[in-house]
């Protein structure tokens, strides 16, 4: 079951927000997430939160999930706004012994606490709508210019699809291995952290071993199958700008220029 | 007498989720202290779970395990004790190696358990005697033996628990004949010395026929059949069915039946079935 | 010439200095189903390595064709010429999508896009996997992994596929899986090696080679080599029961015409004797 959840990322479905290029929708995550941190007034927040909501809204994955994406933070986003409440300056709106809540204050914990969480939902919109192979796809394809600087993006990408690929292969051996150890009686549960991260030796050392050993038989495997890296590759997928990549690009258009209007326009209160 | 008995045991994967997955379904066998059980089964049928609940390592979600009549779960927090009276060989053991020397790895059980000094150094040379360990291995690091030597350092440190109950699953898979053979007789070896009980799951017929007293067969999550090893085989139909298969020398003799000879039923070694033949041929003079 | 020929090959590891191969030649011809036997340790996996330059011979040559494989600007031509599938299934998959998998090797080569989906389309059909195409590989069972494995390596249209032990981490169900594959593949005329420790796999083959401490100790048609039943005894090598229990009647003074090698032959033969 570990397995099940270490891939529970994606989603697959087939919604328009599924359908988009993953260059587009990594473009798009990069522009919003500029977007969400360029608000300065309450007018443009509301936009861009209504452009994050119209997203998920057309993304064909259940909004629970998307709840679910935010318990996780959601000590985070109380913790940071606290502290910006208390941090105010100007005139205390509130004020007991040595804590003073000004205007200023509650406007950035309202402004943070958004922020944080749009940013959420909207990284995991591109993590529930994109598989991990689109994903390391068209990072490989997006920093192809970096080449320029000598950066190895196709062995970048060739770690990181290999990286996924293994991960559900490691966690089961880990589990078989912890098992294994358990049936020997060592003792994982009890003790205080110490004595826990000592108890793992017995499972990390074979984890290693086990680990170098798969590495070793797939660079022999992918040399048997003539893999001499990114050179004179071809791929069996390539990506193709359709018309429902343009309308993500024309919307996004659209939300900067609320969004500039609403800074323009309208007080900036942070 | 029984050592292990297990009473309506069940077990179900993710409860509640939509992976729910029941592997092990009203199981109730009875075990008898010294035998030798083989279980045998495809793939996904339940074995390993089954296997697994009988050291506390899986927890049944109903029923129980009666280790000499005594619920293994009746103290929760001293579950870690069963383990070392039901002894787990999994498979392809050698990936659990982690020390810096063959000795210290088959220590480490027998160490959990509490043992220390010269009772230890003792069980340990026991242990790798038993698995056909030659003493200049034991300061080797365990990743610088052979395939059959790093099989054999696993089990010696289960076995250097002195478990009661010995459970190996699939100990031959991947070695090749002379390996296997070896493994196997040292196995029948030191069960007979120890006198202890033994579990052996493995997809191999002809292993299982070599070792077992009575066999256990598991099909989706349930015992179908308990019996002595020519009992059991030779229900080759049934068998068939659901996708097992009997060794060659059963299926020939079975083949043979099938023509009208009269041979036994349920031959299971080379042995046997040279004999009858033989027998056979000597009452009609052919040879 | 021979499709492939192994002239007195010797091979050893650079830190050792025991000699796995120690002067074997061989010849295989195209379209042929050779088995290669022999205990672990006796340099049937080296062996099968120096087939498609993925080990170089110490001492000798290797012929794919009329390529040496001492040549390195021929290397990928050598290796899409001839494939070689491994032992553990998990640890030769690349990608968490089947098809892109399978598109591995093409797409080392170069092939166009429209040509690799093609090809991956084939291989799985060939293989029986085509309606997995779109799952992860780690939901799979090994006889399935290793089926994906065999058509990463077709996809690459080879002439010969070597099998470096494809079932030994299999059961039983996945091993049938696999040697039906293999069987498959034989039949579209692609040149077959197996190396195996199971008698009852090398049982398939045209020609089966026997081999012991770096050398060739037998070679023959399965029933011949079978026949020599106290030889591979004394190497250590299983042999088929039904040979076994043809091989004891023979010690007891029975006559046997023909050494059966399988259930069928056996039960014939003893309705023949026993009338």
């Amino acid at each position: 079951m570990i397995r099940d959840v270490a891939l529970g990322q994606y989603i697959p479905g087939n919604g328009i927000v599924h359908r988009t290029d993953p260059r587009v929708k990594i473009l798009l995550l990069i522009a919003f997430i500029v977007f969400i941190f360029c608000s300065f007034s309450f007018v443009s927040l509301g936009i861009v939160t209504a452009a994050v909501a119209v997203i998920i809204l057309l993304s064909d994955v259940s909004l629970k999930l998307y709840l679910k994406s935010l318990k996780v933070i959601i000590v985070i986003v109380l913790i940071t706004s606290l502290l910006n409440l208390f941090y105010g300056t100007g005139d205390p709106i509130f004020k007991w012994g040595f804590i003073s809540v000004t205007m200023a204050g509650v406007y950035r914990a309202i402004f943070v606490s958004v922020r944080i969480i749009l940013l959420i939902l909207i990284s995991s919109c591109l993590t529930f709508t994109t598989s991990p192979t689109d994903l390391t796809d068209a990072i490989e394809r997006l920093m192809k210019p970096l080449k320029v600087f000598h950066i190895k993006v196709h062995e970048i990408a060739m770690m990181m699809t290999i990286a996924l690929r293994f991960v559900p292969t490691l966690l089961e051996e880990t589990d078989k291995i912890m098992s294994a150890q358990k049936a020997r009686g060592a003792d994982m549960e009890s003790g205080g952290i110490i004595k826990k991260i000592k108890a793992m030796t017995p499972v990390l050392i074979p984890l290693f071993v086990s680990a170098f050993r798969r590495a070793y038989e797939l660079a022999m495997a992918m040399e048997c199958r003539c893999y001499h890296g990114g050179q004179g590759r071809t791929r069996m997928k390539t990506l193709h700008m359709k018309g429902s990549d343009c309308v993500g690009i024309i919307y996004a258009a659209v939300v900067l220029a609320g969004i500039v209007l609403g800074n323009i326009f309208f007080t900036a209160v942070i | 007498m029984s050592i292990i008995e297990t009473k309506n045991l069940s077990f179900t994967y993710g409860v509640g989720t939509p992976f729910e997955k029941t592997a092990v379904d009203d199981l109730s066998v009875s075990v008898n202290e010294g035998e030798v059980i083989g279980l045998i089964g495809h793939t996904g049928s339940g074995k390993s779970t089954f296997v697994q609940m009988l050291n506390g390592l899986i927890k049944p979600t109903s029923g129980e395990v009666l280790l000499d009549g005594i619920n293994i779960w009746d103290k929760p927090k001293e579950i870690r004790k069963i383990r070392f009276r039901v002894g787990m060989v999994f498979q392809y053991p050698e990936y659990q190696l982690f020390e810096e020397t063959v000795r210290k790895d088959i220590a480490f059980g027998a160490i959990n358990k509490g043992l220390s000094g010269d009772e230890l150094e003792a069980t340990v040379r026991k242990s790798a005697r038993f698995t056909g360990l030659s003493e200049d291995l034991l300061e080797k690091s365990p990743f610088d033996l052979s395939g059959g030597e790093k099989r054999r350092a696993a089990i010696a440190g289960v076995i250097a628990m002195d478990p009661d109950v010995l459970v190996l699953d699939e100990p031959t898979a991947g070695l090749d004949p002379m390996g296997r053979d070896l493994l196997l007789s040292q196995i029948i070896q030191y069960h007979q010395e120890r006198k202890n009980t033994v579990f052996f799951v493995s997809h191999s017929m002809e292993d299982i026929a070599r070792v077992a007293d009575r066999v256990m067969v598991m099909n989706r999550a349930k015992l179908v059949m308990f019996d002595t090893p020519r009992n059991v085989f030779a229900r080759v139909d049934e068998l068939h069915e659901i996708g097992l298969r009997v060794p060659q020398i059963t299926r020939i003799m079975t083949g043979l039946r099938e023509k009208g000879h009269r041979f036994s039923e349920g031959i299971l070694t080379v042995e046997q079935a040279f004999d009858e033949i033989v027998d056979r041929l000597k009452r009609e003079g052919k040879i | 010439m021979s499709f492939i020929s192994a002239e007195n090959i010797k091979f050893s590891y650079d830190d050792s200095e025991k000699t796995v191969l120690n002067g074997v030649s061989l010849k295989i011809e195209e379209g042929e189903f050779l088995a290669l036997l022999g205990h672990n340790g006796c340099g049937k996996s080296t062996m099968a390595k120096t087939l498609n330059a993925m080990l170089l011979p110490t001492e000798g040559t290797v012929w794919v064709e009329n390529m040496d494989t001492k040549d390195e600007s021929l290397v990928f031509e050598i290796r899409r010429n001839v494939g070689l599938v491994l032992q553990n299934p998990d640890n030769q998959l690349v990608a968490s999508v089947i098809e892109e998998d399978v598109a591995f090797g093409p797409e080392n080569l170069g092939i166009p896009p429209e040509e690799i989906r093609e090809r991956v389309d084939e291989s799985l059909k060939a293989v029986d996997m085509y309606e997995y195409r779109t799952h992860a590989p780690y939901k799979l069972s090994g006889g399935q992994k290793q089926r994906v494995a065999i058509a990463g390596i077709l996809a690459m249209r080879p002439r010969c596929i070597v099998f470096d032990e494809p079932t030994a981490m299999l059961d039983p169900n996945g091993r049938e899986e696999v040697l039906n594959t293999i069987d498959a593949l034989k039949k579209r005329g692609i040149t077959i090696v197996l190396i195996t420790h199971y008698m009852d796999e090398a049982v398939l083959a045209d020609r089966v080679i026997v081999m012991d401490n770096g050398k060739i100790l037998l070679e023959g048609k399965p029933r011949e080599v079978f026949s020599n039943v106290p030889l591979l005894k004394k190497h250590s090598l299983d042999v088929p029961q039904a040979t076994e229990l043809a091989y004891k009647l023979m010690g007891a003074g029975l006559k046997v015409s023909k050494m059966p090698l399988n259930t069928d032959e056996c039960v014939r033969l003893l309705e023949e004797v026993l009338g």
